[in-house]
């Protein structure tokens, strides 16, 4: 039996139009094998979706796999209403299709990581443990 | 307490945060239960269990859906197991539950069983309590896919829907013991698929020649996906509860179920306990020695285990 002790809860959201979910899925699984409790989202959410099951499941980080190009708006919009609800609490993390140029921009936006595709899955893992450890 | 105002006014960030502190054990969490207490019991308890795959959730997405559209104000608990290698847990029920997510008030948590038995966690009845307390009326618990001897997920509900497929098996499946004895109210959903109606009947005589109580075991086709007899469903989980009411079974039934997961959850504790003190020890540990090496056999080894645990017994 596992004691009662403070799990890492995450949830794996992918907004918008975009179809691509094997590296979300790829992540998720990558996470919960590090021992922590994954919720993914499914396809085609929209903020106030994210934000809702954010909520409701109480996670402790959001991450975002975004292939669009259209990470910088979505990323904004999600912290914007983060703040709106009082839950900036919750650390974000953006992974996908990020040109490395825009990481800083998107770190400006409050972002606690972002992992481009490729990055290896330790980094991200080494990255949650930590960062939940400073939380 | 805050947290207890808030959530008695209807605040979902605080329902979900207190559901938290009970997966976490933390004491304010408790002493926030204890103070809901007063306000829970309000809703009509549905469980959902079945083999994985067998389209629970699915089946709670048009459940919902349509409970919804009859005013029900709407809380789903969807267990899913804890990796016994990892500690981990990937949550996917909610992604079935694509249409109930999206409607206003609907409250879906989902939660990992941490390796409590019965497939449910130690942390689903403080939820079903801080859901009622939030103002639901009716709860969708959904239990981890079972197999054949889960029960604790019948002793959290008033009206348990146990869900098969046509291709569950045989006849012999459902003379073992197992599954088919703890549903009110069984469905057979994927019932496009061959042998639906042929497992109807084998199930349909099979559960009533078992059923010692006044309420009929209905059995239903479903077919999930296209919303084919969920409108049934509701009818018959409807009239289960109200069957419970009118033969004053409700609170009597909710007592013994309560005792009975006492019961379970004590003997968890008493294990932790034990696993706290024994885990390391020599005298425990040459125990496993002696078998391993065939001094003692197995039986005799577990009856020493046990004295040396409770000398007392």
């Amino acid at each position: 039996m596992s004691e009662d002790k403070k799990k890492i809860k995450i949830l794996i959201a992918k907004p918008g139009l975009d179809g691509h979910d094997r590296g979300a899925k790829v992540v998720a699984q990558a996470l919960k094998d590090a021992g922590m409790e994954v919720i993914y989202s499914g396809l085609h959410k929209t903020i106030d979706q994210i934000i809702n099951i954010a909520i409701q499941e109480d996670v402790d980080f959001i991450g975002l796999s975004i292939m669009t190009g259209a990470h910088i708006p979505i990323t904004e919009k999600l912290m914007k209403r983060l703040k709106e609800k009082g839950i900036e609490d919750k650390k974000v993390f953006v992974g996908g299709v990020i040109p490395q140029k825009d990481i800083p921009k998107l770190k400006e936006l409050g972002v606690a990581g972002v992992f481009p595709g490729g990055t290896p899955l330790r980094e991200t893992i080494e990255f949650i443990k930590n960062t939940a450890k400073t939380a | 307490m805050e947290i207890v105002e808030k959530i008695l006014n209807g605040n979902e960030a605080s329902a979900a945060k207190l559901i938290s502190l009970i997966e976490e054990g933390k004491d304010e969490g408790y002493k926030a239960i204890s103070l809901l207490l007063p306000y829970t019991g309000g809703a009509h308890r549905i469980g959902i269990t079945g083999a994985p795959g067998s389209g629970k959730s699915t089946l709670i997405d048009k459940l919902a859906t349509n409970f919804s559209k009859r005013g029900k104000k709407i809380g789903i608990i969807a267990i899913d197991p804890t990796s016994t290698k990892t500690d981990g847990a990937l949550l996917g029920d909610r992604l079935r539950m694509r249409d109930a997510e999206n409607i206003e008030g609907i409250f879906i948590r989902s939660m990992a069983h941490r390796g409590y038995p019965g497939g449910i966690a130690k942390a689903t009845i403080g939820t079903i309590y801080i859901l009622e307390a939030l103002g639901k009326d009716l709860l969708l618990i959904e239990s981890v896919g079972i197999g054949q001897t889960e029960i604790n997920i019948s002793t959290v509900c008033d009206t348990l829907i146990t869900v098969f497929t046509p291709d569950y098996g045989d006849e012999i499946q459902l003379m073992k013991a197992g599954m088919i004895e703890l549903g009110d109210i069984i469905a057979i959903n994927k019932s496009d698929m061959p042998g639906a109606s042929n497992a109807q009947q084998d199930i349909k005589g099979h559960v009533n020649t078992n059923n010692n109580t006044t309420w009929d075991i209905p059995v239903i086709l479903t077919q999930a996906q296209k919303g084919d007899g969920i409108e049934m469903l509701i009818e018959k989980a409807e009239s289960h509860f109200k069957h419970l009411k009118e033969n004053n079974l409700l609170e009597k039934l909710r007592s013994e179920k309560l005792k009975k997961l006492m019961l379970s959850f004590l003997k968890e504790e008493i294990w932790a306990h034990a696993m706290n003190k024994w885990a390391k020890k020599s005298e425990f540990l040459n125990i496993f020695e002696m078998v391993a090496k065939k001094e003692i056999d197995f039986y005799k080894a577990v009856s020493e285990a046990s004295n040396l645990i409770f000398p007392d017994c």
